[in-house]
């Protein structure tokens, strides 16, 4: 496969840097590099990619709900084209590092994480919830499958509309 | 009527003053409220002036279903403006939350919050038809006035 | 110098989504902020996953009004790679075009939003008269002003007849005049120039830190225009220049887009003449995947990266949008920081927040134990006043 030859680059430098840690590892097509580390690499591996191999920013962090594990779906992106670094951590007890040391621009789609998914992200400096309003219940992840809308306002209480005058 | 009252209702009528909220919407209905002050529409030759201030304004135009985290704020804006006001709703999504319509973080539609006198539909709706909204209402009002 | 703590909130009386600017501030000067959002949150992503693809497109546009094409079309980007169909050429072109028209009208859109913040209000009516002449190209081609509509899976949904092609290009002629116009003013205007020179500064390397993208990020000297590094659609056809400035401030924003417009004229041109024949889009089936896919997009305030996880049943598993100014408000404490509380409405409005709202300004003196309250309108008045005392007037021009 010739045509990724720099996809073949990156697959080499990272196997070669974080051997087990990393599974999975595909190209999916040019520019599309896609692989699994574990968790506890997480921040090493995103200082390697910053400062040994060039990647500026994570473009966004995708939160997925597989099941057992919720996934954290890194892209980082440079002019090459798009990496993505998928962690995953168990549903019962899902905690990931935070990655703000390396590339503080993240710290919004971390509370996203946090506040979508549940993730607790260590590390995280404290501060306001995003995105969801001051007023939902902070027990309730609604991006998880097993969430429905409804279930965060039961008895659903707005004000009834009063005469116009 | 009293002289003082016809006066008062007069320029009332002929010189609608409005103040426009964002109650969580996707800026399209924002920017045809903004255009239609414009120079190819001009809303301020009907007398028509945007102000900033819920102190200031006689109609509230509201575009965007009303997300969660704004319906304090909304109902607070109302509250700060002056009797005789009126509420337009600007857009399907005021109107009754459009495409967002039971989404989990949207009141869908302004009239579960606030009475609204006039309905302008929409995606997004033209600056003529909020326009020609604006003018109906005024001509409701002073339909009902005499 | 007392501190005060001031919340800049959601309510604005031009537009925008609402948006908390917490800003610390030392007499005039600004020594701290931090961003509050959310107060935008819809749930889309959660009611994407339970409509269909052709849902989701509706759904998608309604995330912007200003860059509606931009969403849909980096969406069906990866539904298309996900189904493995091949857009053809035509819908290609066709989309190009009305995404350059998109660019054109949000950047024209910027520039009045500009000029009212400085108090310039005859060129936000000026450029927004022109902006017209792009909405009704929009509206021959699509039938609406915003929200056009023209994507749907697999290609296009409306065709560009030869009459609509002389009238967008006689109009973009007529655009390309007026742009002269604002160039001039842009880069000679001595009172455009005060108000936006050492404003708003992000040096390049604070910029790389944040992922600063879009028009802020190449005003700082990042290129990152994804149309040149990962071409999409028929970028990798056409000619055209990356435009980067290196003043790091809203000047340098002001110039790039100003700038960007030129170049999405030549574009415009340069698809119409090339329009190949052919069909407008090709049959995909309901059922899709299963796959995932991410791509990205140039949208006109910088690169918009959406994901799109894919089950094999007619509803996505999962759907992420990251809109582009997420990435650059991180960058705004930053630039407001040591700048004067007259700067802020500019230097906020020189991102081109996709999102906005302020609401109330509130001055705690802590020595007087007072509270004053000062509006959007305040604090962009306050600015003009500023800067009138320093010569800088526009009702001059």
């Amino acid at each position: 496969m010739s045509e990724f030859e720099k996809e073949e680059k990156l697959k080499a430098q990272l196997e070669d840097k974080f051997g087990g840690a990393i599974s999975d590892m595909i190209i999916q097509r040019k520019d599309r590099v896609w692989f699994e580390i574990k968790a506890e690499q997480l921040v090493e591996l995103m200082n390697f990619m910053k400062t040994g191999m060039g990647f500026n920013r994570v473009s966004t962090i995708t939160g997925v709900d597989e099941g057992e594990k919720l996934g954290a779906f890194y892209h980082l992106t440079d002019e090459n084209g798009i990496v993505t670094v998928r962690a995953k951590t168990p549903r019962t007890d899902p905690h990931l590092p935070t990655i703000t040391g390396v590339f503080p621009g993240a710290e919004p789609y971390e509370r996203e994480l946090a506040d979508m998914f549940g993730i607790k992200i260590d590390g995280l400096k404290p501060g306001r919830r995003y995105p969801l309003p001051d007023d939902f219940p902070t027990d309730q992840y609604p991006l998880r499958k097993d969430w429905k809308v409804g279930d965060a306002y039961p008895e659903e209480k707005t004000s009834p509309a009063t005469e116009a005058k | 009527m009293k002289i003082k009252d016809k006066l008062i209702l007069w320029s009332r009528l002929k010189s609608p003053w409005l103040l426009h909220f964002n109650s969580g919407a996707c800026n399209g209905c924002d920017i045809e409220v903004v255009d239609a002050l414009t120079p190819r529409y001009d809303l301020e030759r009907f007398g028509v002036v945007l102000k900033s201030t819920p102190r200031h304004a006689d109609i509230l135009v509201i575009s965007g279903p009303v997300t969660r985290q704004q319906v304090k704020r909304l109902k607070r804006i109302y509250d700060q403006m002056p009797a005789p006001k009126f509420v337009m709703a600007v857009g399907a999504c005021a109107c009754s939350g459009g495409v967002f319509d039971g989404c989990y973080s949207v009141v869908s539609g302004v009239d579960k919050v606030l009475p609204v006198s006039i309905y302008i539909p929409g995606c997004p709706a033209r600056p003529e038809a909020i326009l020609d909204g604006a003018v109906k209402l005024l001509g409701a009002l002073e339909a009902s006035s005499k | 110098m007392t501190k005060m703590t001031i919340p800049l909130g959601p309510q604005h009386p031009a537009l925008k989504e609402p948006v908390n600017f917490s800003l610390v501030l030392e007499g005039e000067q600004i020594t701290g902020s931090t961003v509050n959002l959310g107060y935008n949150h819809r749930g889309i992503e959660k009611a994407a996953e339970s409509r269909t693809y052709l849902q989701d497109i509706y759904l998608l546009e309604r995330v912007c009004g200003i860059c509606s094409h931009s969403h849909t079309t980096c969406y069906l980007t990866c539904v298309e790679e996900i189904a493995k169909a091949e857009v053809p050429e035509r819908a290609k072109a066709i989309r190009t075009i009305v995404a350059e028209l998109e660019r054109i009208h949000s950047h024209l859109l910027w520039l009045g939003i500009a000029g009212y913040e400085m108090g310039f209000e005859t060129l936000f009516m000026y450029s927004w008269r022109d902006r017209e002449q792009v909405l009704d190209c929009l509206e021959l081609v699509s039938g609406n002003r915003v929200h056009y509509a023209m994507n749907t899976i697999g290609g296009v949904r409306r065709d560009i007849t030869p009459e609509q092609k002389t009238e967008i290009l006689r109009r973009v002629s007529i655009l390309e005049e007026r742009t002269k116009y604002y160039i001039k003013l842009g880069t000679e205007e001595a009172t455009v120039l005060a108000r936006t020179q050492n404003v708003g500064l992000l040096p390049h390397d604070v910029a790389m830190n944040l992922g600063t993208i879009g028009p802020t990020g190449r005003a700082s000297g990042i290129k990152c225009d994804v149309r040149k590094h990962e071409p999409y659609l028929l970028y990798g056809k056409l000619d055209f220049k990356e435009i980067t400035h290196d003043t790091n401030d809203v000047f340098g924003r002001l110039v790039v887009r100003v700038l960007e417009l030129v170049e999405s004229y030549k574009i415009i041109r340069q698809v119409l003449n090339y329009l190949p024949d052919g069909p407008i889009a090709v049959k995909v089936p309901a059922k899709i995947g299963p796959g995932e896919a991410t791509n990205r997009y140039e949208a006109p305030r910088g690169e918009d990266i959406h994901y799109v996880k894919a089950n094999g049943t007619d509803k996505p598993e999962r759907v992420k949008v990251r809109a582009p100014t997420m990435a650059n408000y991180v960058a705004v404490p930053y630039m407001l920081n040591s700048g004067y509380l007259a700067d802020a409405p500019m230097t906020i409005a020189a991102i081109d927040p996709c999102m906005s709202c302020t609401d109330r300004a509130m001055v705690y003196d802590t020595k007087k134990n007072k509270v004053r309250i000062y509006g959007w309108d305040d604090l962009r008045k306050l600015g003009i006043e500023h800067y009138k005392k320093r010569g800088v007037d526009f009702s001059k021009l």
